[in-house]
């Protein structure tokens, strides 16, 4: 850098000759240097100051902006993360197959009690008693005193309720808002739609998931948000399930029976359209799982699909019909039925002695245990075996309902010969109603096997073909002659066909093995109408004694067949099936014959 | 220029000097006064007291006490800076040694009539010491490393001591105030941009060594972190003074609603509503308008500040000037953001406005300086 000399020698030289004092000179630049430095210094404060002010507008504005956009932001309340606000109550309604309401939700509220912020407990505990009758006093003022910061006083409440509580005027009495599962209908359809409890629970909300029937079933896919609301469409009518529940109940009482079943299913797509299973319960208040007795005893159980049971001589026509679709017989096969057949040290009887021979469709009609027998030995385990698995009698069914795994089938634990012969007659292997009437919608349909199901069908659902058309047309046939000439003759209902079959199967004895004397599973296996059948339906009735006469009559023919009729009678109408009056050209004029 | 070299004869004497004190920021300062008077008036349900009128009383006191030191020659106060500094310093180590816990913080001493703060003492005999330091200092020597080391020592030291009573909000204010003044005196650009690198740098770090073994914070101090950048995740706990300031400020709108009628704060969802918080009060209950008002307050004394300052020949009454307004400039942006959560919550007052006694009165005695400066500036 170059200075400027303070003393310059020029001007000091001059100053000199002219006598002033030089030093004035030093001073003077001295100065002038000094407020050189000091201006450059300032210049350089206030380029800093400079850059200070812009960062200071920066500042403000930001401050300004934020200011403005909090001005403008809608003040929320935050939902607390912590107790429960992200459980999303909304669960599906579900809705008959005519979109009438079966299960929906309603919004109640839960009370609950933060005891610190109480101003009068003792007061409070009081009032709480006398809304709730159910509360205890003593425990009340003793939460309310005590430590606890929250407790829950009730789950559940009704706006009556709530009204009451809330003029109490207790500050530490609180509400949140709670989704319920209502069952509008009360029981009807109890055991399908099974029922819900809280999950997790949190003041904001609680989380409604299913424990039983469909509810658990299909509880993922009740509680998906991406449903956004639509109702879970389920195959069974509504109208059609309460006719049948009142039927069967007063059929049940009159036959002094102590449980009962029903299968209505549609033939073409195995739509259940009533499922009875009584004694039964309320959904909107299930009772507990009990803890003793017998757990088939309890209303929580689902007989027609959890209960298996040896359905007697309704497997009768599965055997002739098989027989008949190998060609081994046609429904004039005369049967040897000279009893008892005997078989190793087994005998097998008939319920009454039918001579030396019997045609195919007069042992049905009979209902012959012994002709029956022989067609299974015509057909051999292996044949059985196979035909049954094929109609699904093997496996539980696939019904959209988290007890229908418990309905598991009870094989025999060899499939011997004389297993294929008591089978043949339905014996020695247990099944569920519905999985009977799952091999009646077979025949009824000309063939198909059908897939059980409570979900709403559109289209008819094909299952893989398990007998000729003749051999189902030739068995509808001797299901008919069953009614009009047979077992079943009480199950005429006059405008409708009703073709079935009987059976009446003596109750294992649940210890010590053998068969009780006077308990039986009484069993109607109906189709109609007989020559278009489009339903099946199964009663089954638990323990029934008809004791109209001199004697109590526990068959099938004089139990399950009269109420099957009743309850053919109500819900055929409700189906919109259309009485005939006069007798078509009846199916069973068309008789097979090769 | 030094005071020693002009005349001091320029500078008005006696009662004289009332006139030539600088009216306007006095104006300013009252007004704002005034609005932090009709916050905690509001704020105690209409009432004077608890709040109100103590404030005023140490308002009417700073105000005096403002006098008092604007009347007192500038030169004065630049010879006792450094005694002023070793004061509060002492007094910092004495409040670590004897001072009253409050708030889980060692910040008071007990004076009997007062509980005197230090560390709002230092905020401003710092920025004394710092405009005398660069007034005394050869203005070529400013950059050298030596001389740079100095003034750095000088604000690292009760910076230190503040952070461990722990009070973070006056720690950073201490650091930035001092910064920026040296900022001002012409240090050398290339300093202060190492230091923001390495700054950086170390908080990059610590973010990095999150959940690792050498982790640098602990993990409340993490959380912290994560509250600030998200109150949402813990609205019930620590994001629950932001989480309530942000719903008074947007239930206040543009226009407010009305004296007396914020229920955020009146029904005490908003925590520490009459200190730190009360800028959302007045939000809340004057709106967007009310909140810009008082910015533009502030920002007229920052200006009237800055104006004196370079009206000001003197280098020590300039750059003091600018440091007190720097700090307050620091004070009211940092609780504003904080409070609107632009920044982490560190326990700043509003400057004039919230409760509290210390800082009042330290502000009023800062702006007496700034006065005193205005009065005997070299004409």
């Amino acid at each position: 850098m170059i200075r400027t000399p303070l003393r310059p020698l020029a001007r000091i030289l001059e100053a000199r000759q002219n006598g002033e004092n030089p030093d004035a000179i030093e001073r003077e630049n001295l100065r002038i240097r000094h407020e050189q430095m000091r201006d450059r210094a300032r210049l350089r404060a206030e380029g800093r100051l400079l850059v200070l002010g812009v960062m200071f507008f920066c500042a403000f504005s930001v401050i300004g902006l934020r200011m403005g956009h909090l001005a403008a932001s809608e003040p929320t309340e935050p939902r607390a993360q912590a107790t429960g606000a992200s459980i999303i109550a909304q669960r599906a309604d579900i809705v008959d197959r005519q979109g009438r309401i079966l299960a929906t939700n309603i919004e109640t509220h839960s009370l609950y009690a933060h005891p610190q912020q109480m101003i009068e407990p003792l007061r409070t505990a009081e009032a709480l008693v006398e809304i709730f009758p159910e509360l205890d006093h003593d425990r009340l003022v003793k939460d309310f005193t005590g430590e606890r910061k929250f407790l829950w006083v009730r789950k559940k409440i009704s706006p009556e309720q709530m009204q009451a509580v809330h003029d109490i005027g207790e500050p530490g009495l609180l509400f949140g808002p709670r989704e319920m599962r209502l069952y509008p209908n009360g029981p009807i359809a109890a055991h399908v739609l099974g029922g819900t409890s809280f999950g997790r629970e949190g003041v904001h909300s609680a989380e409604v998931i299913g424990t039983a029937g469909i509810e658990k079933y299909l509880d993922t896919a009740l509680r998906d948000p991406g449903r956004n609301g639509a109702p879970l469409e389920l195959a069974l009518d509504l109208t059609v399930q309460a006719a049948s529940e009142r039927v069967l109940d007063a059929g049940m009482k009159l036959m002094n029976a102590k449980g009962a079943a029903s299968v209505l299913m549609d033939v073409q797509t195995g739509e259940v359209i009533s499922l009875v299973s009584l004694p039964d319960f309320d959904p909107n208040d299930r009772p507990r799982a009990p803890t003793s007795g017998e757990p088939g005893d309890s209303p929580l159980f689902n007989r027609a699909v959890q209960g298996v049971y040896e359905l007697g001589s309704t497997f009768k026509i599965f055997t002739a019909a098989q027989a008949m679709d190998l060609g081994l017989v046609n429904a004039e096969t005369m049967l040897d039925t000279r009893g008892p057949l005997r078989w190793g040290k087994h005998k097998i009887r008939d319920f009454r002695n039918y001579g030396n021979s019997l045609s195919v469709t007069k042992v049905i009609v009979k209902s012959s245990n012994i002709g029956t027998a022989r067609m299974a030995q015509m057909i051999g385990s292996e044949r059985q075996r196979a035909f049954l698995g094929q109609m699904g009698m093997l496996e539980a069914t696939p019904l959209e309902i988290v007890e229908a795994k418990g309905g598991k089938p009870l094989l025999p634990p060899k499939w011997s010969e004389l297993s294929t012969m008591t089978i043949s007659y339905g014996h020695g292997l247990s099944t569920s109603p519905l999985h009977l009437a799952a091999g009646y919608a077979a025949i009824a349909n000309g063939g198909y096997a059908v897939r059980p199901t409570l979900l709403r069908q559109t289209a008819p659902q094909t299952g893989p073909r398990i007998m000729s058309a003749e051999a189902a047309q030739a068995s509808r046939t001797m299901l008919r002659q069953v009614v009009t000439e047979g077992t079943a003759s009480m199950g005429e209902v006059p405008g409708y066909f009703v073709g079935g079959k009987t059976g009446t199967a003596d109750k294992p004895k649940a210890r010590g093995g053998g068969y009780y004397d006077d308990k039986v599973i009484a069993t109607f296996a109906t189709l109609f109408p007989a020559h278009d059948p489009k339903y099946v339906l199964i009663v089954t009735l638990d323990e029934p004694v008809e004791t109209s006469g001199p004697e109590p009559r526990r068959t099938a023919g004089w139990t399950a067949v009269p109420v099957a009729a009743e309850m053919i009678t109500r819900i055929a109408p409700l189906l919109g099936l259309r009485p005939e009056r006069k007798p078509l050209n009846m199916a069973g004029v068309t008789l097979i014959s090769d | 220029m030094s005071y020693l070299e002009y005349s001091v004869k320029t500078v008005p004497s006696g009662w004289r000097k009332f006139l030539y004190l600088n009216w306007p920021l006095i104006v300013l300062l009252t007004a704002v006064a005034s609005i932090g008077f009709l916050m905690l008036y509001s704020v105690a349900g209409g009432s004077f007291s608890p709040w109100a009128e103590p404030q005023m009383k140490r308002y009417a006191l700073g105000m005096t006490l403002m006098f008092i030191v604007a009347m007192v020659p500038i030169w004065f106060w630049r010879n006792v800076a450094f005694l002023a500094y070793s004061v509060a310093f002492v007094l910092l180590i004495a409040v670590e040694l004897f001072g009253t816990v409050g708030m889980g913080a060692q910040r008071w001493i007990d004076l009997g009539f007062m509980r005197l703060q230090p560390s709002e003492l230092m905020k401003i005999t710092l920025v004394m010491l710092l405009a005398a330091y660069y007034d005394w200092l050869p203005i070529q020597k400013t950059s050298r490393p030596l001389w740079v080391l100095l003034p750095v020592l000088i604000i690292l030291l009760p910076t230190a001591l503040v952070l461990g009573q722990p009070d973070l909000g006056t720690a950073i204010l201490l650091l930035t105030a001092g910064g920026l003044m040296m900022f001002l005196a012409g240090v050398h650009w290339a300093y202060f941009a190492s230091v923001v690198a390495a700054g950086g740098a170390g908080i990059w770090a610590v973010l990095q060594s999150r959940g690792t073994e050498w982790q640098l914070l602990k993990d409340y101090q993490f959380r912290r972190i994560d509250t600030f950048l998200d109150p949402s995740s813990d609205p019930l706990g620590a994001g629950y003074h932001i989480t309530q300031a942000k719903i008074a400020m947007g239930s206040g709108g543009w226009t407010g609603r009305g004296f007396m009628q914020g229920t955020q704060s009146r029904l005490n969802f908003l925590p520490e509503k009459h200190t730190d918080f009360i800028f959302n009060t007045l939000a809340e209950e004057f709106g967007f308008i009310g909140g810009v008002s008082l910015l533009l307050l502030y920002v007229l004394v920052l200006i009237f500040c800055i104006t004196s300052a370079l009206q000001n020949r003197d280098r020590f009454a300039s750059l003091m000037t600018l440091g007190i307004g720097l700090t307050f400039f620091l004070f009211f942006a940092v609780n504003m953001s904080m409070v609107m959560g632009l920044a982490p919550v560190v326990g700043v007052p509003l400057p004039l406005v919230s409760y509290g006694g210390s800082a009042m009165l330290v502000l009023m005695v800062a702006f007496g300086l700034v006065q005193s400066a205005h009065i005997h500036r070299p004409r």
